[in-house]
């Protein structure tokens, strides 16, 4: 049974007063909270187990590489993957840019790139700076339900494309992209297909398949700490990439002009690696896995269908993306009209936005202790695709219940009505 | 949302749109909020003799450039110029959270390349 009481008793900050009141956190595609069990992780680390890895021979060195590298096992076993298919990095742009400047020296000019209109810049910024190379970028378009618009995608998918980088899930319109399909697409194609599941790994079930590449994701988006992510590679691909950065760990024999390299994955993680944040990414795993990943997104799916439609109620109310909550995931992206502001405004000569600007309403739902995201979400292009400046945006995680999503609609029609 | 000084301030800008006559104008806008100002401000004897306003954006970055023209008026270019940010932000009608300085500070940014175009 799915308890959301006793979950929020997991999570130490939550129960954390701001001006006498409990705070109801909706930033959860921005960074998650860390439960208990993640910190205690982290805290035994360092009590009982502190040394650096893959290096020296004592009891104490050993236990340590073992902890990291179960943790490592526990992160491939977690999305299908074999434990030497998972290499650790700081976070999902780190991984893809791992990609951008491993797979460059296989890049010629006029290849091409294929993403989406939805893209977070983690997925975006890597690739445009090939542009520089003569490399093309294209974007595959969004129709105006917010879902990827697959004919454009197929129709940009030409010989030329030499990679396929899209977003599992979008980080604004919650959209959950088909991506067995388009990654069947892609192979048919001989592109190489990469993931970025930042927003999917986190909140739904998820299995690698064959025609999957590259993974990319984060920690600190599913209960993990912050400054550890994870790029899946595909053994073979791993095998077949130069190494990204070089230094300390990442090798088998240095002379003094020649060097030969560990294997994967430890050849693409030069330098003391972040042994504290893998141990606290497998407890979150844990964590996850005890409430099992169907369970969570059943419930975010719930969630999401609550708040929309409460939203659907206010009529100053526009939500980007999907309606149907079966196919989106639990992140709502919104604008609110003040008709009455606009009406005076207008009445007196002065041009006032359609909408109340996302900053404003993320400032006063913080006066109720409601945390949102507001702004573009590091998702520009999208924005102009959207023709706005910005977003406000509420998205759910394990420990967000109705009542969460209750306060959140019924402060918004507060302001409304003002 | 905010006091009902900063509410009848964006509704009722006192300083909105182009005054009769100026000699500079001044865009800037905020790329992270999409907060967009325009300044015309006429310069007279490196004062400004008149100054207003046009752009979109957050209610804190209208408002406040709505007092910036207010506090700028009649004063010498270098003292606009000089304006103590922090002491700026402490007498806004509304407290200003550290997310929202960007917002409350763009007039002040965007003003002080006044100068660099008076030397043009």
């Amino acid at each position: 049974m799915y308890d959301v009481r006793t979950i929020r008793e997991d999570f130490p900050i939550l129960n954390r007063e701001v001006n006498g009141k409990r705070i109801v956190y909706l930033d959860s595609t921005a960074t998650t909270q860390k439960p208990r069990k993640v910190i205690d992780a982290i805290v035994d680390y360092y009590e009982n187990y502190n040394a650096n890895v893959h290096r020296s021979v004592y009891k104490l060195a050993a236990e340590a590489t073992d902890l990291y590298e179960n943790a490592r096992k526990n992160v491939g076993d977690f999305i299908g993957a074999k434990q030497e298919e998972i290499v650790f990095t700081r976070n999902t742009t780190e991984s893809l840019n791992l990609l951008s400047y491993t797979l460059e020296s296989s890049m010629k000019k006029g290849d091409r790139i294929l993403i989406s209109e939805m893209e977070h810049h983690s997925n975006i910024l890597p690739w445009m700076r090939l542009e520089e190379k003569g490399i093309l970028l294209d974007y595959a378009k969004i129709d105006s339900n917010g879902y990827l618009d697959i004919e454009d995608f197929k129709k940009k998918l030409k010989k030329e494309t030499r990679i396929v980088s899209i977003v599992h899930q979008s980080n604004v319109l919650g959209t959950i992209n088909p991506i067995d399909e388009l990654s069947s697409l892609a192979k048919e194609n001989g592109s190489i297909f990469i993931v970025d599941a930042a927003q999917s790994v986190p909140h739904m079930p998820f299995r690698v398949n064959e025609n999957f590449d590259y993974v990319a994701f984060s920690g600190h988006k599913m209960l993990g700490p912050l400054g550890i992510g994870v790029l899946y590679g595909k053994r073979e691909n791993l095998e077949n990439l130069q190494p990204f950065l070089r230094g300390g760990e990442m090798i088998k024999d240095v002379d003094f002009h020649k060097v030969s390299f560990e294997d994967s994955p430890i050849k693409f993680e030069a330098g003391t690696p972040n042994v504290e944040g893998a141990v606290g990414l497998s407890a979150a795993i844990d964590y996850l896995q005890d409430l099992g990943m169907d369970n969570v997104r059943t419930h975010e799916k719930q969630l999401t269908k609550y708040l929309m439609l409460k939203f659907a109620d206010n009529k100053n109310i526009t939500v980007y993306g999907p309606n149907e909550a079966e196919k989106r995931g639990g992140v709502v992206a919104f604008n609110v009209k003040n008709s009455q502001l606009l009406r005076k405004a207008k009445n007196e000569g002065i041009r006032l936005d359609d909408f109340i600007h996302s900053h404003d309403i993320a400032s006063f739902l913080d006066d109720s202790n409601v945390y949102v995201r507001s702004g573009h979400h590091c998702a520009q292009p999208l924005m102009r695709t959207l023709k706005v400046t910005g977003t406000a945006r509420a998205s759910f995680y394990v420990y967000n219940d109705f009542e969460d999503a209750e306060i959140l609609a019924s402060k918004l029609g507060d302001i409304g009505v003002q | 949302m905010y006091n009902d000084e900063v509410m009848e301030r964006y509704q009722n800008p006192r300083f909105y749109g182009k005054p009769g006559k100026y000699n500079i104008s001044l865009e800037e806008s905020s790329t992270t909020c999409g907060d967009h100002i325009h300044f015309y401000i006429e310069i007279e004897d490196g004062k400004v003799k008149d100054i207003g306003f046009e752009g979109n954006g957050c209610i804190i970055s209208m408002v406040s450039s709505d007092l910036f023209c207010e506090s700028a008026r009649g004063k010498t270019v270098e003292e606009v110029v000089g304006t103590d940010p922090d002491k700026y932000v402490s007498e806004f009608p509304v407290p200003i959270s550290p997310g929202r300085l960007n917002c409350a500070l763009l007039p002040l940014k965007s003003f002080k390349k006044v100068q660099e175009k008076l030397k043009k």
